[in-house]
């Protein structure tokens, strides 16, 4: 079933279009992550969605009622802030109570709804705390049980994890991820970090220059990327290209309309130079400790990276790289993936 | 999967709804801001727009009648009315001697105050205190202090064998004196703005001066004072401006006088308009100092925008 | 070590003349205060005889003298309660302005703030005359309103909405936007979120306003005639004798009840105080 459908969405500040047409839809229970470069109008097309931005034109359907015109509360979404924004003036239990308050829903029920996000989340012990006596992760929680407690159809996240350091960030990946599944509910998540995408995606919405470039599961983003965009933002590091040209001929029956092929850095392996695909000299080999990567110049002068997993490789050695033929991406010359 | 969303039938109703969000956002800045607007309008705007024309009219006092008389009044000001002229010149005189005197003083103030030692709070509320004092208050203190032989000043000069003059009698001692007394009222203003604006000052720089062997006047020269500019020229356009405003101050250390010596162009005017009832007169004065002030408002933003 | 220790000597030499060039400097801030109060304590006769800071006679008559002469508890309760007025409105009326320039979306809004802006320089003085007409075509002349209405919407209402304005600027807007999912009107969010995360800027507002109302000089002279209306400005300058000679003794007295209660305010919230002022002028 649809929860959440965006038909032709468009947004323009004064002259300039940031939203330039975006049809979606989004299913029951699903976890979307809205993802691109900064600018791409990833949050402004969230925050479309929660209302706090107007429509310029297009649809917007939640649950099956067009809402453009319907103010924030009650579109039936909830929304996680970048910054949390949690009322300083108000401690845990009234931070996340305070929209039940304002919708006056009665004194046990807020109470008991409370306690149900507070157990759900481990806040119990916090709930009597301000804002400013909490950890980030703690700050964290309080956002997303604030979120939990107007029982919202649709969840919205807009870079909830940004600001917490890299650790915690990873911890709290996994905790969103085993919080989507035991509410079953519909998340939108807005993120500039593929990780956090490909992780926590039942769906990712590649955006840029406010125009949907891809949409598909993370396994097709990362396998069969749309188009060069996609298939550069997608991974890292980031897939290598090369013009169709300077290896066709090492390539006989890959299809003849494409203009760019493309080889992911872990998808290639070392030969001898001289044999392989093409073959270039290690310009810089930083080891990261599980596998290193290496810089290859090519004749041409493209820098080729590679994730290697062997004995350290001095700079200037010159080698080969060939790549399964299966691995491979064919694009045309508008981008666009061909095959 | 519900891609083909039948468009139709929702948008007329888009169309008029995408109207109403924005609208209604509009329509709630405008309430929150109608207040203060219609105050404005009412005891600005309009008075400004009526003072520009009594100032082109003859107020005639039986009948309570304005009769267009031109640039009359401006003409009497101008060429006329010797007064007028004195009156500007007794107002340069007061902020000439004010301004440079305040800031000065505020600027040697804040350089000491602006650092943590202990009692740099104690001078700082002692220097401040005046600023919150009214000003009738204070003129009424000064005035008492400076009253001719029986006067507290002169009594002290008098120990150290001076004959002290009777200072708010004679016109160049009482200009003197409200400057100087006014001086003394306002200074804590500036120093707090210029403490503000010392302290915004990284300390690196001064560390970074120090290592290259810098004196501290050479710091001050060349690396303090530059980066307060911005600052000292707001100081000096609001304090000129202020200068041109006092009226209270003034009215209660001399009532203008002695022989007019210390009448300036805020006084003058509410004496015109108000002791006269020389409406248009009066009229015309306060559109010049309206120009006066808008011409220094327009030179400090000028100044302004060319330094960012 | 010596090589330390005589730079600390000089520091603290440094220190001490500094110490005493402020103490020097800082006598005639201080002095008239004090000069004041004890003059007030002095009787007629003895104002003008030694220059001694303590009283030979501790005339405590002419604290009772001060009500005897003119409605002076009334006057300072006028002045009282007019700049409580003032002080609520003023918060009232910019901070709402202040948040619609601040953080609403609508044609014009650049304009009126411009507009404003234009206002915020402008003396009293120049717009005094037809105020004064226009009260008195109102029947307000004599009346407090005068009083209450020109500060309120004059230039000092439009630096607290300008000071209110930048303050709202700074605070964090995601806060807002959580307010309106959480189902807050604009003027719920104003009043409980921005209001409350907004006391500094609200204090500063209070404080200056106030102040300025309580040491208001001008208008009241022109809009109030009668004793029993004065405010207390109006009130100190008013101590004189059949004659239109100050009765210092009194006035001193008077001048003594009106600003020591300020001071010690100002004492106790100093900090809090000059803060405010600072904030203010920086802004404006």
């Amino acid at each position: 079933m649809t929860s959440l459908s965006l038909s032709n969405i468009k947004k323009n500040f004064g002259k300039v279009e940031v939203i330039r047409g975006v049809d979606l839809s989004v299913d029951d229970g699903e976890f979307v992550v809205f993802v691109g470069p900064s600018g791409c109008g990833k949050s402004t097309l969230l925050r479309m969605i929660s209302g706090l931005e107007d429509i310029s034109s297009g649809v917007l359907r939640i649950g099956g009622r067009t809402v453009n015109e319907t103010p924030p509360a009650r579109r039936g979404v909830a929304m996680v802030f970048q910054s949390y924004a949690l009322y300083p003036h108000l401690n845990v239990r009234d931070n996340m109570g305070f929209g039940l308050k304002v919708r006056k829903v009665p004194t046990e029920e807020r109470a008991r709804r409370i306690n149900d996000a507070a157990r759900t989340l481990k806040l119990e012990p916090l709930l009597d705390r301000y804002p400013r006596e909490l950890s980030g992760g703690q700050r964290q929680r309080v956002a997303i049980g604030r979120a939990i407690v107007g029982d919202p159809e649709v969840f919205l996240f807009d870079e909830p994890l940004s600001n917490l350091d890299a650790e915690l960030r990873v911890h709290m990946r996994s905790e969103l991820a085993s919080l989507h599944k035991r509410l079953g509910s519909t998340m939108i998540y807005v993120t500039h970090d593929q990780i956090e995408a490909m992780t926590l995606a039942d769906k990712i919405v590649v955006l840029r220059d406010g125009l949907v470039e891809q949409v598909g599961t993370p396994r097709d983003l990362y396998e069969r990327p749309g188009n060069l965009f996609v298939a550069q933002f997608i991974g890292s590091p980031k897939m290598n290209i090369l013009p169709f040209g300077s290896v066709a001929k090492a390539l006989p029956g890959s299809p003849g309309r494409a203009s760019h092929v493309g080889m992911r850095p872990e998808d290639l392996t070392l030969t001898d130079p001289g044999s392989g695909l093409v073959s270039g000299r290690v310009l810089l080999s930083e080891y990261t400790g599980a596998s290193s990567l290496l810089h290859v110049e090519l004749p041409g002068g493209e820098v080729f990276l590679v994730a290697y997993d062997g004995p350290s490789i001095e700079p200037d050695t010159l080698l080969g790289l060939t790549i399964a033929p299966d691995r491979l991406h064919f694009f045309d010359s508008d981008g666009r993936r061909t095959q | 999967m519900a891609k083909t969303l039948t468009m139709r039938d929702t948008t007329d109703r888009e169309k008029a709804s995408w109207l109403t969000l924005k609208m209604r956002e509009a329509m709630e800045a405008w309430l929150f801001i109608s207040p203060t607007l219609a105050g404005f309008l009412i005891f600005f705007v309009g008075p400004l727009i009526a003072v520009a024309w009594y100032s082109l009219t003859e107020w005639n006092l039986l009948t309570q009648q304005a009769t267009f008389v031109g640039l009359d009044n401006y003409e009497d000001a101008l060429f006329r009315n010797p007064d007028f002229w004195h009156v500007v010149r007794n107002s340069v005189i007061f902020a000439v001697g004010l301004v440079p005197l305040n800031m000065a003083l505020a600027l040697s103030l804040a350089l000491p105050l602006s650092g943590r030692f202990p009692g740099v709070v104690i001078f700082r509320t002692v220097f401040f205190a005046p600023v919150v004092t009214s000003a009738v208050a204070w003129a009424i203190v000064w005035k008492f202090l400076l009253q001719g032989e029986a006067g507290f000043i002169n009594q002290i000069l008098a120990q150290i064998g001076i004959d002290g003059p009777n200072w708010l009698r004679e016109p160049n001692w009482a200009m003197a004196a409200v400057i100087v007394t006014r001086v003394i009222k306002m200074v804590g203003l500036n120093m707090i703005l210029y403490i503000a604006a010392l302290q915004a000052i990284p300390r690196d720089y001064e560390a970074a001066a120090r290592l290259e062997g810098a004196s501290g006047w050479q710091i001050f020269r060349w690396i303090t004072w530059p980066l307060l500019g911005p600052t000292t020229l707001v100081i000096m356009v609001i304090t000129t401006i202020g200068s041109f405003k006092v009226f209270d101050h003034i009215y209660q250390m001399t009532g203008g006088g002695p022989e007019n010596g210390t009448l300036v162009l805020a006084f003058y005017i509410y004496q015109q308009g108000f002791q006269f009832f020389d409406v248009g007169y009066a009229s015309a004065l306060a559109m010049i100092m309206f120009v006066i002030v808008m011409i220094l408002t327009l030179f400090q933003l000028v100044l302004r925008r060319r330094d960012t | 070590m010596s090589v330390s220790l005589t730079r600390r000597r000089i520091r603290l030499l440094n220190r001490a003349c500094w110490t005493i060039a402020l103490c020097v400097v800082a006598i005639p801030f201080v002095f008239p205060f004090l000069w004041m109060v004890s003059s007030g304590f002095k009787s007629a006769a003895e104002i003008f005889g030694s220059p001694s800071l303590v009283p030979r006679e501790w005339q405590w008559r002419n604290f009772i003298d001060v009500f005897n002469y003119q409605p002076f508890a009334r006057q300072y309760f006028n002045s009282l309660y007019i700049a409580v007025t003032v002080t609520t409105l003023t918060l009232l009326v910019s901070s709402l302005a202040g948040y619609a320039l601040a953080r609403m979306r609508f044609a014009g809004a650049a304009l009126i703030a411009l507009f404003l802006m234009s206002a915020l320089m402008v003396p009293e003085e120049v717009t005094i005359i037809p105020n004064f007409f226009m009260m008195r075509w109102a029947g307000l002349v004599d009346t407090h309103w005068p009083l209450i209405l020109l500060p309120t919407f004059g230039p000092q209402g439009i630096m607290a909405t300008f000071l209110m304005r930048q303050y709202f600027l700074a605070l964090p807007k995601e806060l807002e936007d959580a307010g309106k999912m959480d189902g807050l009107s604009r003027l719920g969010v104003w009043w409980r979120i921005a209001l409350p995360m907004s006391r500094p800027a609200l204090a500063a507002v209070a404080i200056i306003t106030f102040l300025n109302s309580w040491n208001l000089f001008l208008e009241p002279l022109i809009f109030v005639s009668s004793l029993q209306k004065f405010t207390l400005p109006l009130a100190l300058s008013n101590f004189t004798d059949p004659y239109g000679m100050p009765l210092w003794h009194l006035q001193l007295a008077a001048t003594s009840l009106a600003v020591v209660p300020i001071l010690i305010v100002y004492l106790i919230a100093q900090r809090q105080i000059i803060e405010s002022f600072a904030l203010s002028g920086v802004k404006g």
